[in-house]
């Protein structure tokens, strides 16, 4: 029996005259201690998905079941990194990380605390800005403040949204290595977004693409059976890797070209529906 | 060093000493010049323009209480205020001096006496002389319009009875039946009334004139008369002094207590009867409590300017918490609750702009219902003891000030506190679900310092609002304040109170614009996101 279970997820924006369905009939099974990476296309619902997981969102139909129960408030055993990152302005990046720290274990000592915050502030190399407020941090950062913040927290349920997609290649590597490496530690089971199709292929078990919205919703997935630890040097010149990596692109692209050539087709017009800003905090 | 000074001078909204700072470490020197000329040079300039229209148009327009005062008039009563609040000081020491300390206060009071006798008579005579001499000239300027005037009246007084004569002659020579002749003999008479009315008028306006001259400034006696009166006060208030320091004294007076004590007490022993030592014992015991309350006793001080604004400055204190402290919390609920707010806004939206004459008087019924005797109550006499507010004698009209000014400010507050507690962001309601916080942690945590800075923006107005309004209050409950000070100073018809008005307005002014800045200091400290602060 998997572990993280989505059951029939629909999910919808709007009031019901214009409801658009951005999620419909999501069908996920987790299993204890794996690691999937999620793919998908910007706008597709990956948040919303991460939101219904943590049960941020409730989804209009279907349910969230964590360890065969039903879930329907979040909770700190289902850790999330948003893709805003959501620190709270008037804490310094220790504070951040204290505050989820002193919730998960109260039991700590101011001095034991402090010690704990510092090394995941080490972790993610923010050595030295422990003191600043999120507005003096730049994005990436941030990013690194509110993914220490959520390792910190020592989740049974890692929900990474688009973890490191605002870091330059080596921290990104390194940090990489470091969530894989407190995944394998003590063994945790984690759902990460991400665009990455390398990223994902480097560190998870399997990768589920989720397809275009609206009604978007998982499409197959895809077993990674490389062997870790994996080489990132090593893997580019991997058979195996190569030949995942062009199913999934192949598949993404297809995706994109029914999409083309349905709208050449039908000559459909598109909906009068202005893009909306979202941004990162 | 540099940028600590420099985030200091932020943080404390003095930009204005940025420019100044930069300057002096050599930044960009034609950049910082400009920025001082714009920042520090120009309202100093308009201010001085202010000032120099003020002195030239002042006295240009006089009113049933004197001359507008100018600048100059104006500085000269505050100076005077400060003083009568020195010496009233000086008095009050002085009651409760004792032993060596008092001899040597006494000699220096005599000394000076002794030292400004002279003076006064030199005073006295400087301003004779001057009046002498400003006599001198205006009988000098008025010679001609005052021979004008005699000549000129002497021959209107002979045309009046010249002419009331004729028509006396006409009117003896008309026949009773000779109606034309009587009615013209009427419009005669008319005609000589109407010419006596102006000759009369000419003969005011000549008079008037006259006048002028003679009510026409004269610096000389002014300055004079201005000396004369500073050393009459002085002498006065030295007399008062070595009153206080002597007869008055408390520690004299319970000596003389004593010895009438001593006296009574030897009689008592001498006295023989019942009745007579009855008599005697009761005096004895009536004496002793008088000495004792002697010693407790202090001067008592009338209030001077400088106390009564402290004593509004705890009023719109007192004032300011009592409204916070009713109006953050219901901010509060309102915020959290869309329900709670439904049920507060018609309150919010029906009493926010009543005005503080209207809730003074309530307050005032209010406050004595609940506090029938002044004398013997806790709150009363809870403020009484407290050490730095204790000789401001807190009474009902105070506590209905201080309620008037909470009723007023506390919108604000309410308002900004709601505005900002419900404008939370969702990304840090999204923190406070993951972690599950409980409902104390998600307001302490969460909610209030997402919340601070627009509580803080509330704070700053409803402070703002609240000295406004405490004025008014002042003013109409009689509670020693600067109100009072100014009702007073409307109501004694001194020649200086008019000047005295213009120094509150100063000190008012000054006061608000101080307690607005340490508001903006407290929102700077709270506000996370760096906006920049309204000035
Ligand atoms: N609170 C909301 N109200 C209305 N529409 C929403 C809301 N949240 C998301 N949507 C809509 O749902 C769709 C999916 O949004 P979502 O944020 O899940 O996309 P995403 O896949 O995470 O995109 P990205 O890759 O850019 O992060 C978008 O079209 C968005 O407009
Ligand atoms: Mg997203």
């Amino acid at each position: 029996m998997a572990y993280l279970e989505l059951a029939k997820v629909s999910k919808g924006f709007g009031p019901p005259s214009q409801r658009t369905a951005v999620l419909a009939d999501v069908e996920l099974a987790v299993d204890e201690n794996e690691f999937v990476a999620i793919l998908g296309f910007s706008g597709s619902g990956k948040s919303t998905l991460v939101g219904i997981l943590a049960g941020l969102i409730d989804p209009d139909e279907g349910d969230v079941m964590l360890a065969n129960k039903v879930v329907v408030d979040p909770g700190p055993e289902r850790g999330v990194m948003f893709q805003n990152y959501s620190l709270l302005p008037w804490l310094t990046v220790e504070g951040n990380i204290a505050l989820a720290v002193r919730k998960v274990m109260p039991g700590l000592s101011r001095v034991e605390r402090a010690e704990y915050v510092q090394r995941y502030v080490d972790m993610v190399n923010l050595t030295g800005s422990e003191a600043k407020c999120p507005d003096e941090l730049s994005g990436g950062m941030r990013q690194r403040a509110s993914l220490a913040r959520t390792l910190a927290m020592r989740p049974n349920v890692l929900l990474l949204d688009e973890p490191l997609s605002a870091l330059d290649a080596l921290t990104r590597a390194n940090l990489q290595d470091e969530i894989v490496r407190i995944w394998e530690e003590d063994k945790r089971t984690v759902v990460m977004i991400t665009n990455d199709v390398d990223e994902a292929a480097l560190m998870a078990d399997r990768i589920i693409v989720l397809t275009p919205g609206p009604r978007a919703t998982l499409g197959p997935s895809f077993d990674v059976d490389l062997p870790r630890p994996r080489d990132r040097a090593g893997l580019n010149r991997d058979r195996r890797f190569q030949a995942l990596r062009k199913r999934i692109t192949g598949y993404m692209l297809n995706f994109t070209k029914t999409q083309a050539g349905d709208e050449a087709r039908s000559r459909r017009r598109m909906p009068a529906i202005e893009p909306r800003v979202f941004e990162a905090a | 060093m540099k940028y600590k000074i420099l985030k200091a001078i932020d943080v404390s909204g003095l930009t204005f000493l940025a420019p100044i700072v930069r300057l002096a470490t050599g930044e960009e020197p034609d950049v910082q010049i400009r920025a001082i000329m714009q920042m520090i040079v120009v309202p100093i300039v308009a201010f001085a323009v202010f000032v120099g229209l003020w002195s030239q148009l002042a006295p240009r327009h006089k009113t049933k209480s004197g001359e507008v005062p100018t600048p100059a008039v104006v500085w000269d009563a505050a100076q005077g205020i400060w003083t009568f609040h020195a010496r009233e000081g000086d008095k009050e020491t002085a009651y409760v001096l004792a032993g060596e300390q008092r001899e040597s206060a006494l000699m220096a009071a005599k000394d000076r006496l002794a030292e400004i006798d002279p003076l006064t008579e030199l005073a006295d005579r400087q301003v004779a002389d001057a009046e002498q001499e400003k006599s001198a000239q205006v009988a000098e300027l008025t010679a001609p319009l005052r021979t004008k005037l005699a000549v000129v009246s002497e021959r209107y007084g002979a045309d009046q009875a010249a002419r009331k004569a004729r028509w006396m002659e006409r009117a003896d020579r008309t026949a009773v039946s000779d109606t034309d002749a009587r009615l013209a003999l009427l419009g005669a008479w008319n005609e000589h009334d109407l010419r006596t009315r102006e000759e009369r008028e000419e003969l005011k306006n000549l008079r008037a004139e006259i006048d002028t001259v003679g009510a026409q400034a004269f610096p000389a006696l002014s300055a004079a008369q201005k000396a004369q009166t500073a050393i009459a006060e002085e002498r006065q208030f030295l007399r008062k002094r070595i009153e206080v320091l002597t007869a008055y004294n408390r520690n004299e007076k319970a000596r003389a207590g004593e010895q009438q004590l001593a006296d009574l007490r030897s009689k008592y022993l001498q006295a023989d009867g019942g009745a007579a030592m009855a008599g005697l014992a009761a005096n004895i015991a009536r004496t002793r409590t008088r000495v004792e309350s002697i010693r407790e006793s202090n001067y008592a001080r009338p209030y001077t300017l400088p106390m009564q604004i402290l004593r509004s400055l705890l009023c719109v204190f007192v004032g300011f918490l009592l409204g916070s402290l009713i109006a953050i919390p219901i901010g509060i609920l309102c915020g959290l609750s869309p329900t709670f707010m439904a049920a507060m806004m018609p309150f919010i939206a029906l009493f926010k702009p009543v005005s503080p004459i209207v809730w003074l008087p309530i307050a005032l019924i209010v406050v004595g219902g609940f506090i029938p005797d002044p004398d013997d109550h806790w709150l009363i006499n809870g403020f009484a003891g407290l050490p730095l507010v204790g000789w401001m004698k807190i009474n009902p009209a105070f506590l209905a000030s201080a309620i008037t000014v909470a009723l007023c400010s506390m919108w604000a507050t309410m308002v900004n506190t709601a505005l900002g507690v419900a404008s939370i962001d969702d990304d840090h309601t999204n923190v406070a679900r993951m972690l599950r916080l409980s409902a104390r942690e998600r307001l302490f945590r969460i909610v209030l310092p997402s919340a601070l800075p627009l509580i803080f923006a509330g704070l700053r107005i409803s402070l703002s609002v609240g000295w406004m309004v405490l004025i008014a209050a002042e003013l109409l409950s009689s509670s020693e304040g600067i109100g009072k000070y100014v009702w007073d100073m409307f109501n004694n018809g001194a020649s200086d109170s008019f000047a005295k008005m213009f120094v509150v307005v100063f000190v008012v002014g000054s006061i608000g614009l101080a307690l607005d800045r340490i508001m903006i200091v407290f929102q700077r400290l709270v506000s996370f996101d760096g906006a920049p602060t309204a000035i």
